[in-house]
């Protein structure tokens, strides 16, 4: 309950904060605290300082052109309300609304939670991090960022800037998250992103999220769908083919048997949601 | 740039139920110890893991765990905790929902509770019954088993609405 003693930083502009991250090893950002309060206040962590990242100016907004910038400092609430396909559906069945109204997509994603959310979507989307430190920026592939559970591409001194989400033109999406109650984790999240020309596949995106250390893509099953009309037992038959993508792990939420079971079927329900 | 070093306290401002108040706090120190402390004990603690909601309070607007924020980090918010919910007296209808439908028992839940159901019917002034569920769902509750906090946000929702259509 009771955090351990911590210094607090309260920088006037971005380049403080990544000047004064990268000077002090084990200080840390803070974001919307959701991740990192309840770590501190396990004593599972013990940095040095928190930089508080609340107002820095570049970390925040959404753009619109071709595709979404999603400032990093978006709020879950934030995302669940800007229509942004795939996305903001995902970030409403994010923990409960308090939790939204804090949590944001830079923290969830640095945090690399293999049970968090937003990675279904954005692998299936092909989204782009975009990474600053006082060298500039850079952007990665998110199936690059997110390199192991708990660990990304991020080094110190490193913020996440902004995620960039294709704009999806003419694709159905849909997230499908299987869930013990309101407010947990995901035992397994499946999303899908469709494209369909006169009945037939033309595109077709499966990430899978909480049956691996990172998220996945479910390659196999797409292949299996593109290029073909979208029946229920094709869609079966992708929905199997998903399940060798998954390598969960046995906990309370559920055995690594059940839950590969739940890949097919989430996976099959998502199909199904998305088909014309 | 400010920094505050781990043995140093820092001072800040909150503006509590329309009050200024100013506290002198340790980094570490979580917003729902600042309130309670400064007063407002209707903010309870109910977990160490940000699950049972019992911390809520407006914050800014939108609804917060207050054991999920420091109190550092929440200089120069706006407060809304329970305490400053009734109006010379007079209850707020969510206040006369509760009691009304039987929302509570110990009513150690119930500031919390009454405080995520403000957030709620701003956002969402005619819940559905299934809504109304969703937007409770990180506040936990033992006594009651929720029907009766569903009976009483749809109450203060009717209520609200007659006042204000
Ligand atoms: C009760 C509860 C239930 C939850 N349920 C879910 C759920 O169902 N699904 C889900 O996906 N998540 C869930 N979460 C996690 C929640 O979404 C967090 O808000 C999120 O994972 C972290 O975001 P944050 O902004 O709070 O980050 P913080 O906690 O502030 O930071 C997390 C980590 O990222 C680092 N960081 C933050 N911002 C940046 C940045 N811009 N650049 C580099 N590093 C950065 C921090 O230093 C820290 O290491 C839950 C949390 C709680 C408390
Ligand atoms: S005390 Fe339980 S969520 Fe805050
Ligand atoms: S009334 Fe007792 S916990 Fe809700």
């Amino acid at each position: 309950m009771y955090p351990p003693k911590f210094g607090y930083v309260i920088p006037e502009n971005i380049h403080e904060a990544m000047e004064f991250l990268e000077s002090h090893d084990d200080s840390r950002p803070l974001a919307g605290g959701h991740s990192l309060i309840p770590m501190l206040k396990l004593r599972i962590i013990r940095p040095s300082y928190l930089v508080e990242l609340k107002t820095l100016k570049d970390l925040q907004g959404i753009k619109k052109g071709s595709e979404y910038r999603i400032g990093a400092l978006t709020t879950h609430y934030e995302i669940s309300k800007s229509g942004i396909p795939l996305l903001s559906q995902t970030a409403s069945v994010i923990a409960d609304p308090q939790v939204r109204n804090m949590g944001t997509i830079g923290g969830s994603i640095s945090n690399a939670d293999p049970l968090s959310d937003y990675p279904a979507p954005l692998i299936a989307t092909n989204a782009k991090v975009v990474v600053i430190s006082k060298r500039g920026e850079r952007s990665v592939p998110f199936d690059q960022f997110q390199k192991d559970m708990f660990t990304t591409d991020l080094s110190q001194g490193e913020l996440v800037k902004e995620v960039v989400v294709p704009a999806m033109d003419g694709y159905r999406t849909d997230y499908e998250k299987l869930e013990r109650k309101a407010g947990d984790y995901a035992i397994v999240g499946v999303a899908v992103a469709i494209k369909e020309e006169e009945g037939v596949v033309k595109d077709v995106r499966i990430g899978l999220t909480a049956v691996n250390n990172k998220a996945m893509r479910a390659k196999s099953s797409e292949e299996i769908l593109m290029n073909n009309a979208l029946s229920d037992d094709l869609i079966s038959k992708a929905a199997s083919a998903a399940v060798e993508y998954a390598n969960p792990s046995s906990d309370i939420r559920g055995s690594a048997e059940y839950k590969k079971k739940m890949v097919k079927v989430m996976t099959e329900r998502a199909l199904k949601k998305v088909r014309k | 740039m400010k920094v505050v070093n781990a043995n140093e306290k820092v001072s800040i401002k909150l503006r509590i139920n329309g009050k200024d108040y100013e506290d002198v706090v340790e980094p570490r120190k979580l917003l729902v110890h600042a309130l309670r402390d400064l007063g407002f004990t209707g903010v309870h603690v109910g977990c160490d893991s940000s699950n049972c909601g019992a911390c809520t309070v407006i914050m800014n607007g939108k609804s917060v765990k207050s054991c999920t924020l420091l109190a550092v980090e929440a200089n120069g918010a706006d407060i809304l905790t329970i305490e400053g919910l009734e109006k010379d007296g007079k209850l707020h209808p969510i206040q006369e929902g509760f009691w009304e439908k039987h929302g509570l028992q110990c009513g150690y839940c119930t500031p919390g509770m009454i405080m995520e159901a403000y957030f709620l019917l701003k956002e969402n002034p005619h819940p559905t019954e299934e809504e109304i569920r969703e937007g409770i769902s990180g506040n936990l509750c033992r006594c009651t088993g929720y029907q009766n906090i569903v009976e009483a946000i749809k109450y203060a929702s009717e209520k609200m609405n007659s006042k204000t259509d």
